[in-house]
């Protein structure tokens, strides 16, 4: 998942700027708008704004000096219309019920857009991973598991990594419940590591999901990839893996970021001899064969194609107005604010939304999803040739409804989403 | 010989069961012996292998049957369940007289190994009923079957554990359990069994898949060691279900089988032989006994002997031996049969600079083809002889290439590089799923 890279804002931010910073407010903002263009009346919205079930859990945890402390933990589950709800679990210390019900909805539509068959959830719990040992860790993770097990289950709640979580949290849930149904339930959840029945492919997922937004976005433009240039903010898992990847498709990479800083080389980077770099070093900012830059200075380079794959609002009503890029790919969830897209899309640059743009993450969790199912694997190239028809027919059908509704993408993204889970909703009725 | 007799014997279970019956108390004290090895090489810590030492759960059951004549008596039903780190448990359904639970507990770790190596997402198990099935009636045969499975209920199911055919059971006994499981479950449970009927969620190429495995392992052993001409000589030791098979596939491959054997028959001919005028033989009279084949009768000894390329025993356990492994003059071993090597030949064809393709990688089609089983049933689509054999070849390939892969890392022989891969994917699966209470 891409969610993975991204990291809750840190400074508190002053009051007159938090309606633009809120997720909750970002994500009804984006609804609203979806649903007047389709007409919703005020009934169907309620039940789409409105999370289908929350969970709140006290998890006790002995700790290794032998004290017992309770953490706070959540899921959220926002709508179950199209399949058992699918979302990450976070583990962070500004976890907050709010965001995780935003966040839930959010992959709701994500699911949607990309036409897998999930519902959106979401779940965290509040602690700070940096503190805890791999031990308590293992114990958060599996009392957390057993609490809310009753809504978990390979038809059920199918959770996902997330910030702060990773293969080995997967595989504690997965041992737990399995444990628990007294059974191998794999299913149950993704992410999970290649020898545990996780999926080939899913590392590169997300990025290469990213890749093929642009390649397919770009056609609007009538650019060529290898005139095509690309500016990455991020170097994880979605920025690193997708600007690689791109590379290889011919594209020039002129810029790439991590949190330390931005490298730039107007000729073009060699990715690979990067990544090599990233791995041995674990930073790219002190690459020596490029120019230094600011990540701030990073995101407003003359460019083609702008990618914020690493954090949420990066491109706000602050620096919108200094953004060069003709086309934005969002690898990051939210990361542009709804102001700053409104003055990107009158200026008339495209941008892929993060629902779909960076929805290659959740797809191969589907994927793993269905080979857990039957307990056959399928080969990497089986993955990535799926994933590529996934993407490229979600994001055919997103510049049809944009065509259709004379909206942009990302209005587009989240009207076929939405119409989606209510054409399923008035095909099931309401359960009395 | 009886057991000769049956490993040769067309129609009976396709995997007869391995027990290497070496020079140690017990099988299963015998069997983590080479596992201990394995580990020790792979310098996995001692604390985290030492669960792997314990099967994870044995039950034993009291099976009360109705006999024919309307007596009661009760047979004794097992099952050891030793590891499920990967995945459900998997493993052999036996009905045998001299059941015997430590043979059992040996079969069950050598399943999770075999699992493991072929890396189908799987534990070993293995168990049985102590009935000697040729003294009783069918009748008595399903109750007893039949009872075992519901007594057996809560640890059985397609992920929970799942049985397979061995020794003395057939794909009638494997639709008893079948239906047994599903009755009291209310669905369909076909993925609880293999070895199922066709018509009941069977897979196509059950029979075939432990030669066409081998098929795979052969070529690509001759690529690594280095085909030494065009058309290799080979012996096969065993025409029943899997020499037998194997012998029609590299003869139609264009192979030179140079000589072949049963229990009762052994033929030789350096020009190389007939293939399928004697399979035909053997499909009409039972055994090559009586062939017509103008081809030089020779000893089961004389074909392990003898000069060849290729030497593929596919019959008994412990062919080759400590008093004739100093004879063989193959250039490379291929283990069809379980256990055909014994531990002393072993080392002694290893200080020779034979190699030899272990057992546990060379025979693996058939786990293969029960996972594949299992999948179907899962999917409910039965897949096509195509499908199966381009998927079989790959597991087959994948392990073989992981396997020369640790061998080369670690300077050990194949069979130790097969054992320690195997003992890594399931120690690193336990290690990732870490302990729950």
């Amino acid at each position: 998942m891409s969610q993975s890279t991204a990291v809750a804002p840190g400074a508190p931010v002053p009051e007159a700027q938090q309606d633009e910073f809120n997720p909750f407010l970002a994500m009804a903002e984006r609804f609203d708008t979806a649903a007047d263009h389709l007409g919703l009346d005020a009934g169907v919205r309620d039940v789409l704004r409105t999370p289908d079930r929350e969970l709140t859990v006290a998890i006790p945890v002995l700790m290794d000096d032998g004290s017992l402390r309770v953490f706070k933990g959540y899921r959220v589950q926002h709508n179950f219309m199209r399949g058992p709800c699918k979302g990450g679990i976070r583990f962070a210390p500004d976890v907050h019920l709010d965001e995780v019900r935003a966040l839930a909805a959010w992959m709701t539509w994500k699911c949607s857009v990309v036409n897998l068959p999930f519902g959106g959830a979401k779940g965290g719990v509040i602690c700070n991973p940096q503190e805890l040992s791999m031990g308590e860790l293992e114990r958060i993770t599996r009392r957390y598991t057993a609490s809310i097990l009753d809504l978990l289950g390979p038809d059920r709640d199918v959770p996902a990594p997330d910030i702060n979580t990773n293969e080995q949290t997967m595989a504690w849930i997965m041992d737990t419940y399995s444990m628990h149904v007294r059974r191998t339930s794999t299913a149950v959840v993704t992410g999970k590591p290649l020898n545990l029945g996780g999926s080939r492919g899913r590392r590169e997922a997300t990025g290469r999901g990213v890749m093929i937004s642009c390649r397919e976005a770009l056609k609007m433009i009538g650019l060529r990839p290898d005139e095509t240039r690309v500016v990455v903010q991020g170097a994880g898992n979605v920025g690193g893996i997708g600007a690689l990847l791109m590379h290889r498709e011919g594209y020039k990479i002129l810029s790439l970021s991590d949190v330390y800083g931005a490298i730039h080389d107007p000729k073009g980077l060699d990715m690979p001899d990067v990544i090599a770099w990233q791995q041995k070093h674990k930073r790219i900012d002190n690459y020596p064969k490029a120019q230094k830059l600011s990540v701030a200075e990073q995101i407003e380079l003359e460019c083609d194609v702008l990618i914020p794959a690493a954090t949420e609002n990066q491109i706000t009503s602050k620096n919108v107005d200094r953004i060069k890029a003709r086309l934005i790919v969002e690898g990051a969830n939210g990361p542009s604010t709804a102001p700053a897209d409104k003055k990107l899309e009158a200026r008339g640059v495209i941008s892929v939304p993060d629902i779909l743009a960076n929805a290659g993450g959740v797809t191969v969790s589907y994927f793993e999803w269905v080979q857990d199912r039957m307990g056959y694997f399928w080969t990497e190239e089986v993955v990535n040739s799926r994933l590529e028809q996934t993407m490229v027919s979600a994001i055919e059908e997103v510049k049809a409804t944009a065509k259709k509704y004379s909206v942009s993408l990302r209005t587009a993204a989240y009207i076929l989403a939405i119409d989606r889970v209510v054409t399923v909703y008035r095909l099931r009725g309401v359960f009395a | 010989m009886t057991k000769e007799v049956e490993a040769l014997k067309p129609g009976l279970a396709r995997s007869i069961a391995p027990t290497p019956a070496l020079d140690e108390e017990t099988p299963f004290a015998t069997m983590m012996s080479l596992y201990d090895e394995a580990a020790a090489k792979l310098g996995i810590d001692p604390s985290n292998y030492a669960i792997l030492r314990k099967p994870d759960r044995e039950v034993a059951v009291a099976l009360p049957v109705k006999l024919d004549d309307g007596t009661w008596t009760v047979f004794d039903g097992y099952r050891v369940q030793h590891n499920q780190g990967l995945g459900p448990f998997t493993g052999p359904f036996r009905v045998s007289g001299d059941l015997k639970i430590d043979e059992l507990r040996a079969l069950a770790a050598w399943m999770t190994w075999k699992c493991a190596l072929i890396n189908v997402p799987f534990g070993g198990a293995a168990g049985g009923i102590r009935i000697e099935p040729r003294k009783r009636s069918r009748g008595e045969l399903e109750r007893a079957v039949r009872r075992y499975t519901a007594s057996l209920l809560d640890v059985l199911g397609p992920e929970k554990d799942i049985l397979t055919p061995d020794i003395g059971t057939d794909e009638n006994m494997m639709a008893w359990i079948m239906d047994t499981v599903s009755t009291h479950e209310r669905t369909t449970a076909s993925a609880v069994v293999t070895g199922k009927p066709m018509a009941l969620g069977g897979s196509r190429l059950s029979a075939e898949a432990v030669a066409l495995g081998l098929r795979t392992i052969l070529r690509l052993a001759l690529e690594r060691f280095g085909a030494p001409a065009t058309r290799p000589r080979i012996h096969l030791q065993g025409l029943g279900v899997v020499g037998g098979t194997l012998a029609g596939l590299l003869d139609a491959d264009g192979m030179k089988i140079v000589a072949v054997s049963d229990v009762t028959t052994a033929l030789y001919d350096e020009r190389g032989l007939d293939v399928p005028a004697l399979l035909d033989w053997v499909r009409e009279h039972g055994s090559l006994e009586g062939t017509p084949s103008s081809a030089e009768r020779i000893s089961n000894e004389d074909l392990l002997r003898r000069p060849c390329d290729v030497l593929i025993p596919c019959a008994v356990p412990n062919a080759i031996h400590s008093h004739n492994a100093r004879e063989i003059q193959a250039k490379l071993v291929v283990e069809g049969a379980h256990g055909p090597v014994s531990a002393r030949a072993d080392r002694i064809l290893d200080e020779r600079g034979i190699p030899i393709v272990p057992d546990i990688l060379a025979n693996a089609g058939g786990v293969v083809l029960d996972y594949f089983e299992w999948v179907q049933n899962r999917q409910g689509l039965s897949w096509l002889e195509e499908v199966i054999e381009k998927r079989l070849g790959r597991f087959m390939t994948e392990a073989w290439q992981a396997v020369l892969e640790l061998q080369s890392r670690h300077a050990v022989r194949l069979r130790m590089a097969a054992n320690m891969l195997a003992v890594e994917r399931v120690a690193r699966a336990d290690q990732m799923r870490g302990i729950y209470a």
